[in-house]
């Protein structure tokens, strides 16, 4: 029984991790904005949300142009009209 | 006028022509590792690294895309200038530019910097090697130089440890530091009289400080000679990539056995450690039998990415895409699309990206659309594992086999790629002619720290790869091989039984034809996150469907007693072409601001893929 409720943990840990990993990085920013009103409420996740986890996540959105905040005034070249 | 309050970090932009050594005077300043190599368009976006000077004071250093002025024609020199004149959101002006200057080609840098002292931003100017040009007898009287351009001026060799401390000084001095007034950078578009006015100014500059052309260098005249030759040059290319890819194969075994061997003793350990039950098959199934069987292809991994680097620091890779550029132009593609094209191989995303590069939209959407095309660093374990496998490792004259069929599936690739770049060309309408123009850095030993830093690089990737995705999603297809358990009285192996089993026989129809069976339509379920997690996959659905746990680090020999030498090379045609990254999409989509392209994209490479699969696998089956 122990075993089951240590593999059943691994794999719900798993499976959040693979989603949040694939998912947009627009998606994870979204997503961590949503938690606003509980980081509020745990300032210890706040200040590794905002130190850490955050500009990682910009940085992979800011990847390609246009994708982060920081960025908002470059855009690709687009195709001739 | 914006006061600035002292304790706020200085804002510091380094700007230069490409390849001028700004990312390695960047690494020098802030203590980073950004890539750098020898040639240009290595940084296509900002970057920004912290340091803190003496006094305590924290600086924030920008490194920007290269580009020979302030009026852009592609996109990464677009940004180089928008974040100059402070238009970028969120990042305002720099309060300070350094502006690094190849010596050796002086007039080049000088005409840029001439641009940006007219900003009116303070500038201080890094003439970057400066022991390249001292050997080359180029002479630049320094003092006279600062006198004429009013701007402090500091010799550096970036690459060089301690090369920097003169800039490192100069920043730190009180002059940037403390209370300062800055005025917005002003900046208007140059008309012809501004251009030939740079001219003149730049003739006057030089005159002054006596500059002369560096001495030619007869070595490098004859490798030039050699290289850039229409036929030979050609050949020696072909003979540079083919014992690249022996030495994937020839190279590797030692530490590839070791590895191997280490796993299968690590699942071994495992399983006789813990008692029966579902912990162990995870740990022995799960993680060891499936993200440890994609660690075994570490070695190969680093040996081509030694080549690579080793290429990239020597100078050769710009003439590799000069000597190209005319066949290129035959199928459509502009010359500028090698750099892009040759950073595919080791992941099409950064080759993507790069295509920022070049100026014309259609050029540009021909290069990401044939990115994918180039054999990826990901798909490295699934054509050893199954060249492995299936192909004997016996010599053909003075070649390794394995080696062999290795370089032959990334030149179908390359193959692949021209032929689409050809089709496009047909469909896109006219296209605008662009020249290459690429400057041809010098000659140089590859530095033993620059390669070493990009392997470790590597190393990093792939680790957290492994150690990340690829073991997070071998969870859950653990989980999904073994839930439900097998009915009372079923007689297969349980994963028959299982969701995975389930979802194996219903893809099995569609890949049937091409000769796949259940395991392999299993593994490129979760090989859609990345393409080294199929092999990840086929060890966890293979150690499931054998129910034992002497598979885990071991399924090379699986492989090789159950597929057919039909099956094998369908898979390995398949992943010539499939779209198997989903990130890949994701950056086509953002970097061409449609979901368009990115559809088109994933639908030809599919259709490609299983046209590939079906006729090899009749080819092959068919021929017995």
């Amino acid at each position: 029984m122990f075993q089951q409720i240590v593999v059943a943990a691994i794999v719900v840990l798993a499976l959040a991790a693979s989603v949040w990993k694939l998912m947009p990085a627009r998606g994870r920013l979204r997503a961590l904005l949503a938690l606003d009103a509980w980081a509020a409420r745990h300032p210890q996740f706040a200040g590794w949300r905002d130190r850490s986890l955050k500009p990682r996540i910009v940085r992979a959105a800011g990847a390609g142009c246009a994708g982060c905040a920081a960025n908002v005034g470059i855009k690709p070249p687009q195709p001739p009209r | 006028m914006d006061a600035v309050v002292s304790q706020a970090p200085l804002r510091i932009a380094l700007i230069g022509v490409p390849n001028c050594g700004k990312t390695a005077l960047f690494n020098r300043l802030t203590g980073s590792r950004q890539k750098v190599a020898n040639y240009p368009g290595v940084t296509v976006e900002r970057r920004e690294g912290e340091r803190v000077a003496a006094d305590g004071r924290p600086q924030r250093v920008l490194d920007l895309p290269g580009t020979y002025s302030l009026t852009p024609t592609t996109l990464d020199e677009a940004i180089t200038r928008d974040v100059l004149l402070g238009r970028v959101a969120n990042a305002p002006a720099p309060e300070l530019v350094v502006c690094v200057v190849d010596a050796v080609h002086l007039p080049i840098g000088l005409r840029l910097a001439l641009d940006v002292k007219r900003l009116g931003l303070p500038m201080v100017l890094a003439l970057n090697r400066m022991d390249v040009a001292v050997r080359r007898g180029v002479h630049i009287d320094i003092p006279r130089l600062s006198a004429e351009l009013g701007v402090p001026v500091l010799p550096t060799i970036a690459v060089k440890r301690g090369g920097a401390d003169a800039l490192i000084e100069a920043i730190e001095s009180s002059r940037w530091s403390g209370l300062r007034s800055v005025s917005e950078p002003r900046w208007l578009e140059p008309t012809a009289e501004d251009a030939e006015q740079t001219q003149s100014d730049l003739r006057g500059v030089l005159a002054a400080v006596g500059y002369g052309a560096p001495q030619e260098n007869l070595w490098f005249a004859r490798m030039d000679a050699l290289l850039l030759h229409p036929v030979a040059g050609l050949v020696v290319l072909g003979m540079v990539l083919f014992i690249m890819f022996q030495a994937v194969f020839s190279w590797a075994e030692a530490p590839m056995a070791l590895i191997d061997g280490g796993m299968a003793q690590f699942g071994a350990w495992t399983a006789a450690h813990l008692p029966e039950g579902p912990l162990s098959s995870l740990l022995v199934n799960g993680v060891i039998g499936g993200a440890g069987a994609v660690l075994v292809f570490l070695p190969q991994i680093l040996i081509l990415f030694l080549f690579i680097l080793a290429l990239e620091d020597s100078g050769y890779l710009p003439r590799a895409a000069y000597l190209l550029d005319r066949m290129m132009g035959g199928v459509g593609l502009s010359g500028r699309a090698f750099i892009p094209l040759l950073s595919s191989f080791a992941c099409a995303i950064p080759g993507i990206m790069a295509a920022r590069t070049i100026p014309s939209w259609r050029d540009r959407l021909t290069t990401i659309m044939i990115a994918p095309l180039m054999t990826c660093s990901a798909r490295l374990p699934v054509y050893a594992l199954l060249i492995s496998a299936l192909i004997p490792a016996r010599g053909v004259g003075p070649f390794n086999l394995q080696g062999l069929v290795l370089f032959v599936l990334y030149a179908a690739g390359i193959l692949a790629a021209l032929i689409v770049a050809w089709v496009m060309k047909h469909f896109a309408g006219k296209r605008q002619y662009s020249p290459l123009m690429l400057e041809l850095p010098d000659y140089q030993w590859p530095h033993a720290g620059n390669l070493l830093l990009g392997l470790w690089e590597r190393v990093k990737i792939f680790l957290s790869r492994v150690g990340g995705i690829i073991l997070a999603l071998m969870i859950v297809l653990w989980f999904l091989s073994s839930y439900p358990a097998p009915p009372l009285g079923a007689t297969g192996p349980p994963i028959q039984y299982s969701f995975a089993g389930k979802l194996g026989a219903l893809l099995e129809y569609i890949f049937a034809p091409i000769g796949f069976n259940w395991q392999i339509s299993i593994a490129l379920v979760p090989g859609l996150a990345a393409r080294e997690v199929a092999v990840s996959a086929l060890g966890t659905v293979y150690a499931m469907s054998a129910g034992g746990d002497d598979v885990a680090g071991r399924l090379q020999p699986v492989i090789a007693s159950t597929w057919s030498l039909a099956t094998g090379c369908s898979l390995l045609a398949w992943y010539v072409f499939a779209p198997q990254c989903l990130s890949t999409l994701a950056v086509v989509k953002r970097e061409t601001n449609s979901w368009r392209y990115p559809i088109i994209m994933a639908a030809y490479l599919f259709a490609l893929a299983y046209m590939a699969s079906f006729f090899t696998y009749r080819a092959i089956a068919g021929w017995g």
